[in-house]
């Protein structure tokens, strides 16, 4: 199929306004790629099919993108994948690299992006025809596959991680059970409120936004050492290809854990950066220096956050199963076009699935053109003082909170709610990062391990005898887990010392 | 529970399984959590000792508490007063508060940044992309 056939120049520019438009979504907390599709959806009624998935597909090509600028200079992630961005590229810019350390992030960026794609044109067809197989078992080992990567980042204390991976889940169950329509674990007194449960965007936000913010708020508000300093004079420290000499391996395999990751049902970004990120601390020659403010470890997680936009499309335009929010909005889009995604969208849409990849293409050069070229400009968001950026911030959080249900104030209570938790938690030692990844997939957890019981009756063994996947998936699971436990003894011996 | 391996399943009792098995982990972690520092704390002989601080030394009370009754109170008159008036209201007070006083600067830095960007914001959200403001 010719590209121009189906790509229109009017596609194209709806394709850049959407990855301008996302970069800035991305670009500030409290809005997200999901946001930005969601808001954007109503204006593709009146375009037709391709062209509006051309300026969606930049959406969220710019929106996960977009989110690496405030997660490198201030600290704080735009969007929940770029969460392991801020462990490297926030300590460069506090070194006085954050250009360099932006740059870094777009190469790695547009990498991933393009990785992903491959492997979604490849695999999205042959996927369809195997995973139309899965049941609920092979469901509910692949979100305890996904789980198993809290083990991983757990910091410090192996068992602390996993506790807070827990509370994580528990706080997930509060609300309606689907199945059977009861209520449970709701605080007497919230039951309107909490019939479906807390929001994830408002408990996300709060949790890093707010939280850092009363955290800021109790030692002064002082001005951060990188305010002070002038990266712009730094010639020592300018960005060049050269960074990526050596990291070959470092960004295939980011690319390829964000793409799989992507793939998983649920589990969305910040799992995928956050997995590729370990993989990387686990395969660094100087694994001891991640987290410090080295390009490797922004270079795992922005290729492999922009890997699981390929990685999420996998499951969504293969089986009609969004792999995140962010997807879960583009069924909606779809649906408004009346194209019913699933194991048959591939076959029956041929023109509409090349558009797809052709946007995707659109997309990130676009992205790295539009960053790479803009980011000097965009750098200047770190010389604005936190009593002008702060307030800002908390407003655009309220109002990402409160529009994200069209209106709904208890959003915004949650939102506070979760910055004053997240503020405890770190006090006392919960560890914020598992105890998301626990509250984004407890609902999927519950929801597969209740219907594969149904399906066996309540017996608990159906997970290990139901066939050669659910038997490879343990498998995966149990090397996870041991692979976590080693490497937790290792860095513990190794601070030690 | 008819045996370790076997789950009961009645319709009605769906939404506590999962919840009940949930606790049961916590707990169980809780309490190993708990028997490994006591262990820990046996080894090192400092059974004892606890000194856990929750604010950081001489931590900024003002501007800690400050914050917090400035958001919650945002929050609260949100609805009543409406997003234009409550934010640049909000916005102009914790700017103060940030900046930590009450120079004519400081009031025109504050006021300028409350204004514009509640503007901004009213406009580009609530007017040009019709999104739900308070």
């Amino acid at each position: 199929m010719d590209m121009f056939e189906i790509i229109s120049p009017l596609s194209v520019l709806l394709c850049f306004l959407g990855v301008f438009m996302g970069i800035i979504f991305g670009s500030i907390p409290g809005m997200t790629a999901t946001m930005a599709i969601a808001l954007f959806l109503p204006i593709t009624y009146t375009l037709d099919l391709v062209d509006s998935i051309a300026l969606l597909i930049g959406l969220y090509v710019g929106g996960i993108s977009g989110g690496l600028v405030p997660a490198i200079l201030l600290n704080i992630p735009g969007t929940p994948s770029s969460l392991t961005t801020t462990f490297d590229g926030y300590p460069m810019t506090q070194k006085g690299e954050g250009e360099k350390a932006l740059k870094v992030g777009i190469t790695a960026s547009i990498i991933g992006g393009f990785f992903s794609l491959i492997i979604l044109y490849f695999f999205a067809p042959v996927l369809a025809s195997v995973a139309i197989k899965f049941s609920s078992v092979e469901k509910f080992l692949i979100i305890v596959f996904a789980l198993t990567v809290i083990a991983s980042i757990s910091k410090g204390s192996l068992l602390g991680g996993i506790f807070s991976g827990f509370i994580g889940v528990y706080l997930s169950l509060i609300g309606m059970f689907a199945d059977n329509n009861q209520m449970r674990l709701i605080p007497p007194g919230f039951e309107e409120e909490l019939v479906y449960g807390f929001s994830l965007l408002p408990v996300l936000i709060g949790l890093f936004a707010i939280a850092q913010i009363l955290q800021e708020s109790e030692t002064g508000m002082k001005a951060s050492p990188h305010q002070n300093f002038d990266f712009k004079k730094d010639k020592k420290n300018r960005f060049t290809f050269k960074v990526f000499n050596g990291q070959l391996i470092n960004t295939v395999r980011s690319s390829i854990i964000g793409t799989f990751i992507g793939m998983l049902p649920g589990v969305g970004g910040s799992a995928a950066s956050i997995s590729s990120y370990s993989q990387a601390k686990n395969f660094s020659k100087h694994p001891e220096k991640l987290g410090t403010g080295e390009p490797e470890g922004l270079i795992a997680s922005e290729s492999a956050n922009n890997g699981l936009i390929g990685g999420a499309l996998i499951p969504l335009l293969s089986l009609g199963i969004p792999g995140d929010s962010t997807t879960a909005v583009l069924v909606g889009a779809f649906l408004l076009q009346g194209i019913q995604v699933g194991p048959l969208f591939i076959p029956t849409n041929p023109d509409l699935w090349d558009g797809i990849i052709y946007a995707l293409i659109m997309a990130n050069i676009i992205m790295f053109f539009l960053m790479f070229f803009s980011i000097k400009y965009m750098a200047k968001i770190i010389y604005i003082p936190k009593y002008i950026i702060y307030p800002i911030i908390i407003v655009m959080c309220v109002v990402g909170s409160y529009a994200i249900n069209n209106g709904v104030m208890f959003d915004v209570w949650t939102l506070l709610l979760f910055g004053l938790a997240g503020y405890v938690f770190m006090k006392i030692g919960i560890q914020v990062a598992p105890f998301l990844i626990g509250f984004i997939l407890g609902g999927q957890l519950e929801k597969y391990f209740i219907d594969s019981l149904k399906g066996s009756g309540g017996d608990l063994t159906i997970f290990f005898t139901k066939g050669p996947i659910a038997l490879g998936l343990w498998l995966l699971i149990a090397v996870s887990i041991i692979y976590a436990i080693v490497d937790n003894r290792r860095t513990k011996k190794s601070t030690a010392i | 529970m008819k045996g370790l391996l076997t789950v009961e399943l009645k319709f009605s009792e769906y939404h506590t399984i999962f919840p009940n098995i949930m606790l049961t982990i916590l707990i169980f972690l809780a309490v190993l959590m708990l028997f490994l520092n006591v262990i820990r704390r046996i080894k090192e002989r400092r059974l004892r000792e606890f000194h856990f601080q929750f604010f950081v030394d001489n931590y900024d009370k003002l501007k800690f508490f400050g914050t917090l009754v400035l958001i919650i109170a945002y929050a609260f008159v949100l609805e009543s007063i409406g997003f234009l008036l409550a934010t640049i209201l909000f916005m102009f007070l914790i700017s103060l508060l940030f900046i930590g006083d009450i120079k004519k600067k400081s009031i025109f830095v504050s006021l300028t940044n409350s204004l514009s960007t509640s503007l901004i914001i009213w406009y580009l959200f609530g007017q040009l992309f019709d999104i739900t403001l308070p």
